[in-house]
């Protein structure tokens, strides 16, 4: 009898239940729980503004850019300000930017007129310029396609694969990034809702 | 090396390392799972079960909160798209399945989470490496050396303070000999892990306040570490009481 309680204590050997009483356990768990209490006020002190300029992040203002058209419309993110935007970075020879456009256009005509707008930035630095309008007139798009020829809205962006989208809401915070594709159009439809809000 | 780390892992690459997660903590989890009294075979086939409800009731959950979206475009119920995923309602999917899974083969509920326990740990690991790759669940500015770029500033590396804890958390629980009572093992990882989280939400720059200022995330650590007592207390008076029971009787 007294040979297994030997071999359960050293069993449990570890634990801090062999070394305590309920009371002394009680009193750890209050004194955690004090000093977890006074960890959370004092944190409070240490909110300082996490935002620290323009950055492509959820919760950032979107980095600002000037981009034109194949026809020569300018096109300034930060004058878009009251508007929800979906700033979509894409290439021709990319398939799951080819597969989303469908869905792209048909959520920019179901709610461009509640103030959405879709800027589809081309990543023509690294696309073949010719293969951009052929893209763009079978697949019917009619949101503004602008041209990035010296990738800076791709820098500005740190865009590392295609498609990249930044939901931007009224206020010209981004409210989502979706890496990578293609997105569906019930994303787009809970994303695009969440911007204009 | 931290730049190749999240060029190699770059979204949407860096949900593999949630799947390497997965595959370790599983390995982990079988080598100890006999000492809880679970069989190799039941703890693969509760992982499978518990990660298929997840999967499937964390969109289902997220089906359910955006009817309207999805009833003008119904087949995207079944697109492939992690972005349309609840993660509470996936989880507590998973838990309820874990639970009458387990009860069904008449196996002791809080067994199963003791012997699943270094799988949760390993998976935290891996959501602070996948949370690091992403460059998301960021921490605020600060001038400690050991800061990393990220986001226009040098901030705290919380994602790594995750994954140290979480290490830190499964080395300790792994190295001490199992606790005879059940539950205790698992609900030691949750207090630590939520006694970290509590500390590291001070940190970490996105957070939502409550109470005038109070940060949502802490409170919430702060609740569940009171319960995770609670429960502790009332499992080791549980085990003690039935072994006075024996006693008397025996």
């Amino acid at each position: 009898m007294s040979e297994r309680t030997t071999n359960q204590k050293k069993q449990i050997l570890f634990y801090f239940q062999i070394h305590m009483n309920q009371t002394q356990r009680i009193i750890l768990y209050t004194l955690i729980l004090i000093a977890g209490a006074s960890w959370i006020v004092l944190s409070t002190q240490n909110g300082e503004a996490s935002s620290t300029g323009p950055a492509p992040q959820t919760g950032f203002l979107a980095p600002d850019f000037t981009l034109q058209t194949a026809k020569g419309e300018t096109y300034t993110l930060s004058e878009l300000k009251g508007q929800a935007v979906l700033v979509n970075v894409w290439a021709t020879w990319c398939p799951p930017c080819e597969a989303e456009m469908p869905a792209i256009e048909k959520m920019y005509n179901e709610y461009k007129d509640q103030g959405f707008i879709v800027l589809g930035v081309n990543s023509t630095f690294q696309d073949n310029p010719l293969d951009i309008a052929p893209f763009t007139e079978s697949h019917n798009l009619t949101f503004p396609i602008l041209l990035d020829e010296t990738s800076d809205v791709s820098r500005a962006y740190q865009v590392r694969s295609l498609p990249s989208s930044y939901f931007i809401n009224r206020q010209g915070i981004i409210s989502e990034v979706v890496i990578g594709g293609p997105m569906s159009e019930t994303l787009l439809r809970t994303r695009i809702e969440e911007a204009l809000k | 090396m931290l730049e190749s780390f999240q060029t190699l892992f770059t979204p949407p690459r860096h949900m593999i390392l949630l799947v390497i997660a997965t595959w370790l903590g599983l390995l982990l989890a079988e080598r100890r799972t006999e000492r809880h009294g679970i069989s190799k075979e039941y703890l693969n086939d509760i992982t499978f079960y518990g990660l298929a409800t997840f999967i499937i009731g964390g969109r289902l959950s997220y089906v359910l909160q955006n009817m309207a979206a999805f009833s003008k475009s119904p087949l995207d119920i079944v697109s492939i798209n992690p972005n349309l995923f609840d993660m509470p309602g996936a989880l507590a999917a998973a838990f309820i399945v874990t639970l009458v899974h387990g009860q069904r083969k008449q196996l002791a509920f809080w067994s199963i989470l003791d012997a699943l326990t270094p799988f949760f740990a390993v998976i935290f690991i891996g959501l602070g490496l996948s949370h690091l790759a992403a460059r998301t669940a960021f921490g605020l500015p600060t001038d400690q050396p050991w800061g990393i770029d990220m986001w226009n500033a040098t901030r705290h590396p919380t994602q790594l303070y995750d994954a140290l804890a979480s290490s830190l958390i499964l080395i300790l629980l792994w190295f001490f000999k199992p606790n005879p009572r059940p539950g205790v093992h698992f609900l030691l990882f949750t207090i630590l892990t939520t006694l970290s989280q509590l500390i590291l939400q001070t940190f970490r720059a996105n957070y939502v306040t409550i109470f005038s200022g109070f940060r949502q995330e802490q409170v919430l650590a702060w609740l569940i570490l009171l319960v995770g007592f609670i429960v502790l207390e009332i499992r080791l008076n549980a085990v003690k009481t039935n072994t006075e029971i024996k006693k008397n009787t025996g």
